[in-house]
């Protein structure tokens, strides 16, 4: 991804903030954008596991609505 | 690569909110703590908001079930992970509601998963004995980050009650990461004169990784008065003790602080650290400059 990308994808996900991502070289723009990328995927897998273990948990009479109000 | 302390506080929480260990943070060698502390909050932001719709639904059934059905439901189904996201999306009022019926070890797991653009309004909202039972329970975890963020939360009768049972080890590290300057001096303020006493001869034992995290928040307090009286207990101190903070200033690229407490000492104190022989000569050039 060029470094013009980079930054725009950042500002999108992070919000503009004047100076700080101005701040950084390409280098650690990407290095950034790969941190966040990976707490992203770790956070989407520990919320996946926890809301199947949820949805588990529940009474077999409810899970069907309720994973339809949560969107699952 | 860092030489600020408090920027060495920022670098942790960073790498604490992505998950990462502080030396994959190179990306952010060139910022300061403010744009730390700033480029934190937007991955806070960016993080928690990802998937706050699922539990802002999930927040909108507890409105529908009472108290005792709720918590029995988020105790079985649940795992404190789960619970703490859902949280961050409820009424404080009612969330703290659901959290004074919950056992203690159940939130100390959850309370480094609050969001913590909200966390400080539950605690805020949670009835004070609990409150301090998960308090010393995340001491107990060493939870240090998660509590200096919740100081913000702590009333005075909450921190006059968890200060008389923790280390002085705990509450350094815990003022360490501390989140706002003025709440830290509220809260060293409250602690009585021995206390304090203790806290700094503590901070000045052997080993020596605590005098950085002491000068550091000797530096933060913005009551100048408060401020040096902590470093004139530090003078108090034998001169080889004094020495060796020098040199840990030194290592840890805190002479800046270590200045500054100096002169926030009263005369006498300040006369007889100026006359140590490893520390007069590097500390006066320092005080001279300003």
């Amino acid at each position: 991804m060029m470094r013009g990308d980079l930054r725009e994808v950042l500002r999108r996900r992070l919000g503009a903030d004047a100076g700080l991502l101005d701040s950084l070289s390409e280098r650690d723009l990407t290095e950034l954008h790969d941190a966040l990328r990976a707490a992203r995927r770790r956070q989407s897998r520990a919320l996946a596991t926890a809301t199947d273990e949820a949805m588990r948990q529940m009474p077999a009479l409810v899970r069907a609505s309720v994973a339809r109000f949560v969107g699952r | 690569m860092v030489t600020d302390l408090a920027t060495k506080a920022e670098l942790v929480k960073l790498a604490r909110t992505l998950d990462l260990p502080t030396e994959d943070l190179r990306f952010a060698a060139t910022l300061d703590q403010h744009q730390i502390r700033r480029l934190r909050e937007r991955v806070v932001a960016a993080l928690y908001d990802e998937h706050r719709t699922v539990f802002q639904r999930v927040a909108t059934i507890t409105t529908l079930l009472p108290t005792p059905v709720n918590v029995r439901i988020a105790l079985r189904a649940f795992t404190p992970y789960l619970a703490a996201r859902i949280a961050g999306e409820m009424a404080p009022d009612k969330a703290a509601e659901l959290a004074d019926r919950m056992p203690v070890d159940y939130l100390a797991e959850a309370s480094p998963h609050l969001d913590p653009r909200r966390a400080v309004a539950l605690v805020a909202r949670m009835r004070p004995d609990r409150a301090v039972a998960v308090v010393l329970e995340l001491v107990v975890r060493g939870e240090y980050v998660t509590l200096g963020r919740l100081l913000d939360a702590a009333t005075s009768w909450l921190v006059r009650e968890v200060v008389t049972v923790i280390s002085e080890d705990a509450l350094l590290r815990i003022a360490f990461y501390a989140e706002s300057d003025d709440q830290l001096t509220r809260t060293v303020a409250l602690l009585p004169d021995d206390r304090l006493r203790r806290v700094v001869a503590h901070a000045l034992d052997e080993p020596t990784d605590l005098h950085a995290v002491a000068l550091s928040v000797i530096d933060r307090l913005t009551d100048d008065a408060l401020r040096g009286r902590l470093a004139g207990y530090a003078a108090e101190a034998d001169d080889r003790t004094l020495t060796t903070l020098l040199h840990s200033a030194v290592a840890e690229g805190a002479l800046g602080q270590l200045g500054r407490a100096v002169a926030a000492m009263d005369a006498p104190a300040r006369r007889r650290v100026l006359a140590l022989p490893a520390i007069g000569g590097r500390l006066s050039e320092l005080l001279r400059r300003g």
